[in-house]
């Protein structure tokens, strides 16, 4: 009983952040000289409105959705990986060549390129957390930087040694991979594919893992009270390169991916133009670090991005209206972390720390 | 452009250092009141744009800043709010900041300005190159100083100003102890909040003005973006310069100039890709300067995970 | 009379800190108060300080009655306190710290100008203090003369000192005593808090004991011993217990001439060398603040020692992780349940697992059912009030907490049990409980060192009693020959006739 509440609640929060953010994107609309209701209804139909269009949208939310999950198991933790987007890039840049210069049977190149990407993601994950728990160097700040470094890289890969140059591409991009190692879709004619079940199945293998096992029991004791962790034997170094490898090896699996199931092939900046990796922390902030929330919340964010678009070509108010809506989530993140604080607050010490 | 190391380089490279200058010191002056901010990077991003928009509908740059100044005041008063009032983890109010900023900048630039990815008037004027009178006259130093925009000088003197704040007025001693020591200050009758909130805002205030020289002080215009991680390589360079106003300086210069040096490094036919990696690399390597304080004893004192 | 406190009284709630205390103070007086930990105090002095407001009763400054709202006027009133935890600014200077608040100059600040006046204190007072030199150099010593210059500053004619010899070497206490002889002689008043007796009767004109918030005793200096200032500090009727004589068999836990650092020059913990045999309790008794907090975490993997060893059943575990420490054999009740013990957002269950994860995982999954039903053990035979076990540990009392941590630790089935202050905030009820475990575990053959500031406690379960001064060992008992007066007496730095 008490953990359908809990799940429950951990879902209050996104929507409650979501309907005030409709109602600021309501007054948004008004601004830019349109009719709420027509927007809403367009928003709608843009996300959901037809089985194509939900399709786009699951889509478009299944890397959303792997990096949301790997974040929330960094955060669960008490590690702020805030990494996502140089993780993805190189999980995706490592599937397209894994697909590209491996032979085999296309189903086994599929797996092994999928297996790369979740190494390559990790690997950079993980190193930032060697560095952090061998010489000390703040793992927040070292992700972050660490983000530019990996999308410069992947952007070069595909600019110089493995650009496409077939076509009149002048884009940066790699070959486009062999049919055969295309990852199925789902439906025929839709665009969702298979990458959606395994971000689905991930989502319950993460949920599984943070609540029936013992090594997920001990991260979150960590990211709860890291002292009492540690008293009772937790040894954070081990589990800290773990959870940053898993956290990173999602991110890596998100960019993998889109490669094998969406674009099939690692264009140049597509990862970072379309939002993917912070619209998945944002919605692991959103969801409290709750492995089925934040995919609910993944979800939610992206529907506001696909609607946003159906909005635009249907009518005058332009498509960021969805990033209106975004930023007022953004500032209930804040609010609802405060609320846990303000209990915290009552209890804590008038005359402790500055904050 | 055969040259690796010559004058315009060093130009360059005041000019480069100089948002990242105005913004870690903001940092230090949040930092030494014990609020790590790392919301820099959003806060310099609205400065950037909201100059932008300031310079296109008044018409002159010194409303434009005045006009930036006044929104990027706007969140930097929310940010304090939400921490000290409401005691949010500072952390993940910083990481809400640059998303907020990222959202709203680029709705902005769409409503007002009915543009994508960047926006560019050719008819806007920029801040102005300030030929220094007799400076510009002496051989070296004059080719490196001269030639700024008014916020470059504007950011030496800020140095100048918070040293001199710091470590010779009351008003900055009381700062400082309120920061070294909350408690002990409070016992005193020090208004440790006020500082606080004084801190804050200030910081607005110097990332409002790194944003306007990003966006008015080169070209002028405003891309999604472009502060391209600078507020978060400012941190660096706030903790390196142990938050002090002249280590802060030292540590700016020095990213200031593998700012510049990456970009000559890419006349030399290696590719951007990498030159443009080299600030990030280095910022990493200079942070294994600074270490944090053991784990257990970090935890001891936040009570809570800070990485 | 120069100041003069009458009836004064401190509800927290239920709890009554401070009863009907009367206390009084001369011009050019030491006047001490002396009490255990609890004793009221600190409360007390906060009331004083303008930190709290008495639920009732006067405070009187040259015969008029005065209100503290808060410290600052207090300090307007000449009332300057020395904290035990030093409220200097490390950065900063001598100097610097002295003047805060009142600094030299209108904008500028006239550094100079402090320099000379802090020397001029110096000299007026006999001080001796080096301006320029920066607080995080200083020894604790010198830093204690700092936070009195300070107080002088304000203008202080009342200083309170709040148990100032605890950090300090032996040769600096001495210096202190001096310089409140100095004072003194120049019409400073002091009111000195102390549970060291034998520096309060080589400091002190007169003395007044607390205990459990009542003023038991106010006695001339000249007039009184130590012997009968520990009675009338810790006299507490002793609680009958039917305890069966201890068998003691091997040694389970060796410790040799273990030193922790402390945040001074002094040791935290100094050289001590103990041992825990299977089938007994050693117990340590000592107010708290004397390194007994270093010293168990230098036992269970929380804390590095700086020289010495660590053996459980053997094994050498000096310096190991908390983990090694409990594969070793090791279960802790810690001090600080909030702190160490507990995670305040899980439920109950989570709180009860920590420790136990890997045994009850099968494949690395934890045994969900089997969690459950053991913490729903602990809570039917330790009275728990919790609920279900899915209920958050937040809700939980401090005392039920503490059983449930009991519980915890002592089904680990361990050879080896710390448990560091075991019933603090517990009620009767509980305590006999948890008192009834740990004597069935010492009976089953566990090796329970326990530590605790409760000296009945100490007495009821201990074999063997240790006791701990200034992070050293000042004296063993054995059961039978351990009286309170002879074991107060060590704890407050006395020495033993015979």
């Amino acid at each position: 009983m008490d953990k359908w509440k809990k799940l429950t609640a951990s879902l209050l929060g996104p929507a409650a952040a979501i309907a005030l953010g409709l109602l600021a994107g309501s007054i948004a609309i008004v601004i830019a000289g349109g009719s709420i209701v027509e927007t809403y209804a367009e928003m709608w139909k843009g996300a959901f409105g037809s089985f194509y269009f939900l399709t786009s949208t699951l889509n478009r939310a299944t890397p959303v959705i792997l990096v949301g999950l790997g974040a929330a198991i960094a955060f669960r933790s008490g590690f702020f990986n805030l990494g996502a987007q140089g993780q993805m890039a190189l999980g995706g840049l490592a599937a397209a060549l894994t697909a590209l210069y491996v032979p085999g049977p296309g189903w086994l190149v599929a797996v092994v390129s999928m297996l790369v990407g979740i190494a390559a993601g990790g690997l950079w994950s993980a190193f930032a957390g060697y560095m952090d728990a061998r010489f000390r160097v703040n793992l927040l700040i070292t992700t972050l930087l660490l983000n530019y470094i990996a999308t410069l890289f992947a952007s070069y890969m595909v600019a110089y040694p493995f650009k496409d140059k077939t076509g009149s591409a002048a884009m940066a991009q790699s070959q486009m991979i062999d049919n055969a190692i295309w990852l199925p879709k789902l439906f025929k004619g839709m665009p969702a594919h298979v990458g959606l079940l395994l971000a689905l199945a991930a989502m319950v293998v993460l949920y599984v893992y943070l609540t029936r096992t013992v090594s997920g029991y001990e991260a979150r004791m960590m990211g709860g009270n890291p002292l009492f962790a540690v008293y009772g034997g937790v040894r954070r170094t081990p589990l800290m390169l773990g959870v940053m490898f898993a956290s990173g090896g999602l991110a890596g699996l998100a960019g993998a991916g889109e490669v094998l199931g969406s674009q099939y092939r690692y264009i140049d900046n597509s990862f970072v133009a379309a939002d993917f990796a912070w619209t998945g922390i944002m919605a692991a902030l959103l969801a409290n670090a709750h492995p089925i929330g934040t995919a609910v919340a993944a979800f939610f964010l992206v529907a506001l991005q696909t609607g946003g678009m159906g909005v635009e070509m249907n009518t005058d108010v332009p498509l960021e209206i969805g990033d209106v809506i975004q930023a007022v989530l953004i500032l209930f993140i804040t609010v609802k972390f405060v609320r846990g604080f303000r209990r915290r607050r009552k209890e804590g010490d008038p005359n402790g720390a500055a904050v | 452009m055969e040259q690796l190391f010559d004058l315009a380089l060093f130009n360059s490279a005041l000019r480069m250092l100089t948002p990242i200058l105005l913004a870690a010191l903001g940092g230090a002056l949040c930092a030494r009141v014990g609020l790590f901010n790392v919301g820099l990077e959003g806060l310099m991003l609205i400065g950037a744009f909201s100059a932008i928009v300031g310079n296109h509908y008044f018409g002159n740059t010194g409303a434009a800043i005045a006009f930036s100044i006044g929104c990027v005041s706007l969140f930097a008063l929310l940010f304090a709010y939400l921490c000290i009032h409401l005691r949010a983890n500072v952390i993940v109010v910083g990481i809400a900041m640059n998303l907020l900023a990222a959202g709203l900048t680029t709705f902005s630039l769409r409503t007002l300005f009915n543009v994508k990815g960047a926006y560019y008037n050719k008819d806007m004027v920029g801040l102005p190159k300030w030929e220094l009178p007799l400076i510009k006259d002496i051989p070296v130093v004059g080719d490196i100083l001269s030639g700024h925009s008014p916020l470059v000088y504007l950011a030496i003197v800020l140095v100048g100003a918070m040293w001199y704040y710091f470590y010779r007025t009351i008003g900055g001693f009381r700062f400082l102890a309120a920061g070294d020591n909350p408690l002990a200050a409070r016992s005193l009758g020090i208004q440790v909040r006020r500082y606080q909130y004084g801190a804050m805002l200030a910081c607005g205030v110097l990332c409002a003005l790194a944003g306007a020289q990003l966006s008015l002080g080169q070209v002028t215009m405003f891309t999604e973006g472009m502060t391209a991680g600078r507020g978060f390589i400012a941190l660096v360079a706030t903790m390196l310069g142990q938050s002090g106003p002249l280590g802060v300086a030292a540590a700016s210069l020095l990213f200031g100039l593998m700012d510049a040096f990456s970009i000559r490094l890419q006349g030399f036919a290696m590719p951007s890709h990498f030159t443009q990696m080299v600030p990030y690399a280095v910022t990493i390597a200079a942070m294994f300067l600074f270490k944090n304080k053991e784990f257990v004893k970090d935890a001891q004192s936040s009570g809570t995970s800070s990485r | 009379m120069l100041l003069k406190m009458e009836g004064i009284s401190k509800n927290y709630g239920d709890v009554r800190a401070n009863r009907q205390i009367d206390y009084d103070l001369k011009p050019g007086e030491v006047h001490a108060i002396v009490g255990e930990n609890g004793a009221g105090k600190t409360t007390l002095m906060r009331i004083l300080y303008g930190m709290e407001q008495p639920s009732s009763g006067t405070i009187r400054i040259g015969g008029r009655e005065v209100r503290f709202a808060d410290p600052k006027d207090a300090i307007a009133h000449g009332i300057g306190m020395v904290h035990q935890h030093f409220m200097l600014f490390q950065n900063f200077t001598v100097a610097e710290n002295i003047v805060i608040g009142k600094e030299p100059g209108k904008l500028r600040f006239d550094r100079k100008a402090a320099v000379a006046q802090v020397e001029a204190l110096s000299e007026k007072y006999g001080i001796r203090v080096d301006p320029r030199a920066r607080i995080v150099d200083c020894p604790l010593g010198v830093q204690q003369r700092v936070e009195i210059l300070k107080v002088l500053y304000q203008g202080a004619e009342i200083i309170i000192l709040d148990e100032p010899t605890g950090v300090l070497t032996p040769l600096e206490v001495g210096e202190l005593l001096e310089a409140i002889r100095t004072l003194t002689k120049q019409g400073k008043s002091f009111i000195l808090i102390s549970h060291k007796l034998n520096e309060v009767m080589s400091a002190a004109d007169r003395i007044t004991v607390l205990r459990d918030g009542e003023v038991t005793g106010v006695l001339e200096t000249s007039r009184t011993s130590i012997e009968e200032l520990s009675r009338l500090m810790v006299g507490r009727p002793l609680a009958a217990m039917d305890k069966q004589p201890a068998s003691p068999k091997e040694k389970v836990l060796e410790v040799k001439e273990l030193s922790v650092l402390g945040s001074g020059s002094k040791p935290a913990v100094d050289s001590v060398s103990l041992h825990v045999r299977a089938g007994e309790i050693v117990g340590i008794a000592g107010i708290s603040g004397n390194g007994q907090s270093e010293l168990l975490q230098a036992i269970s993997g929380l804390t590095k020692p700086a020289r010495g060893t660590v053996a459980l059943l053997g094994t050498d575990v000096t310096g190991k992780s908390a983990r090694e420490f409990r594969n070793a054999g090791l279960a802790h009740i810690p001090e600080d349940r909030y702190v160490w013990g507990a995670n305040k957002s899980a439920t109950v269950a989570e709180t009860g697992t920590m420790g136990h994860q890997r045994k009850l995982g099968k494949l690395g999954f934890l045994q969900g059912r089997t969690v459950k039903a053991r913490v729903s053990e602990w809570i039917k035979q330790y009275a728990i009030k919790a609920g279900s076990p899915d209920n958050e540990t937040q809700n939980l009392s401090g005392g039920n907490l503490q059983k449930l941590i009991v519980a915890r630790e002592i089904a680990q089935q361990t050879a080896f049990l710390i448990a560091a202050e075991p019933t603090r905030g517990v009620d009767i009820g509980a305590m006999e409980t948890i008192h009834e475990q740990l004597l069935r575990k010492r009976d089953a053959g566990g090796a329970i060192l326990l530590v605790s500031s409760e000296l009945s406690e100490i007495l009821k379960l201990s074999d063997r009693i240790l006791v701990m001064y200034e992070g050293k060992i000042v004296g063993e008992l054995q059961e039978g020959e351990a009286t309170e007066e002879k074991l107060s007496l060590l704890m407050v730095g006395g020495k033993r006739n015979g």
